[in-house]
């Protein structure tokens, strides 16, 4: 019964990290800008949560407009690194995400913005972009992946380095053996010793007990009724 | 504002890391001085010397650069956060 707690809440913690990092991580889609727009977004207290800010100069209100980005893109697989011959449609929207989260100090959206409307085109005449992004596309709770670049392409057979989702995992991995070494060498060196003196200390006190409790039932058995003769 | 938020609990961050490491990375070398010493002398030698041994190690390391490069714990973030910002505004 516990261990399948213990499962659960592991796999728990794991779908919620991959969901995260899936989520904040930069991904790159190969597609065609068909038009760019303006809507205003009444936000839920829930999609919320998927949104980033206000253009960083403005004030936050509870109702704002958002810019779009209307795409026709490549389907992609494995976190958008292998493109897939099937094209769909994609609505990026395009918002600062400020200075603190997802770190990506995006301030320049209406600048994306313009390059977006710089490089639309029609069927038969296809501008090509790579449009690096995080986020997800979700119908029913209304949220959009936000763009955070845009780089026109020759064509649409592009290959995509994720260079800095390289360098992330490869801290990740760093990061996750120093702290094991930091622990290990804090048990062996701090934690350790003290323990040891802790378990010392506990039992010589219960060797003490021992024999406190000895002499009380020695004067306790003395009070009994001597066996009748 | 944001800006502030950022500076002020980063800074926070990055020193409890900086302490973690700075503790981390003394306790290492001590470790280094009491096992070079041990190897040095089987039989334990004198308390003294050895405590005398590992203090001026430990003296010699804090002279040293290895706990001055620790502080590349503020500078390597502070360094990627602003190649960020270049590379993700930059027109």
């Amino acid at each position: 019964m516990l261990k399948y707690l213990r499962i659960s809440i592991r796999a728990l913690v794991l779908v919620f990290v991959f969901g995260l990092l899936h989520y904040v991580l930069p991904q790159h889609d190969v597609a065609r800008i068909t038009s760019t727009e303006v809507i205003r977004m009444d936000f839920s207290s829930f999609n919320r949560l998927f949104f980033a800010q206000s253009d960083s100069g403005s004030t936050e209100l509870s109702t704002r407009d958002m810019r779009l980005i209307n795409t026709e893109r490549r389907k992609t697989m494995l976190l958008g690194f292998i493109p897939r011959q099937s094209q769909g449609v994609m609505v990026y929207r395009n918002e600062d995400t400020g200075w603190i989260w997802p770190p990506y100090f995006k301030f320049d959206s209406s600048d994306l913005q313009a390059t977006a409307s710089a490089n639309m085109s029609a069927p038969g005449a296809e501008q090509w972009v790579v449009i690096t992004h995080y986020g997800w596309r979700n119908r029913f709770f209304t949220i959009y992946p936000n763009a955070i670049g845009i780089r026109p392409v020759d064509g649409p057979d592009v290959r995509v380095i994720p260079w800095f989702n390289i360098f992330f995992f490869a801290f990740v991995i760093f990061a996750y053996f120093f702290i094991r070494a930091m622990w290990r060498q804090f048990r062996e060196r701090s934690v350790d010793p003290v323990l040891q003196d802790v378990g010392e200390t506990y039992d010589r006190i219960g060797d003490q007990a021992e024999e406190t409790r000895g002499r009380v039932r020695r004067w306790l058995d003395s009070w009994r009724s001597k066996p009748r003769r | 504002m944001g800006l502030l938020r950022l500076v002020v609990f980063g800074f926070l961050a990055l020193s409890v890391i900086y302490l973690a490491v700075w503790f981390y990375s003394r306790s290492v070398r001590r470790e280094k001085l009491e096992k070079k010493w041990d190897a040095q002398h089987p039989d334990g030698g004198d308390i003294e010397a050895r405590k005398a041994y590992i203090d001026q190690g430990m003296k010699d390391y804090h002279a040293g650069i290895r706990p001055k490069l620790i502080l590349l714990i503020y500078v390597i973030p502070a360094v990627l956060v602003i190649g960020t910002l270049i590379v993700t505004n930059w027109n």
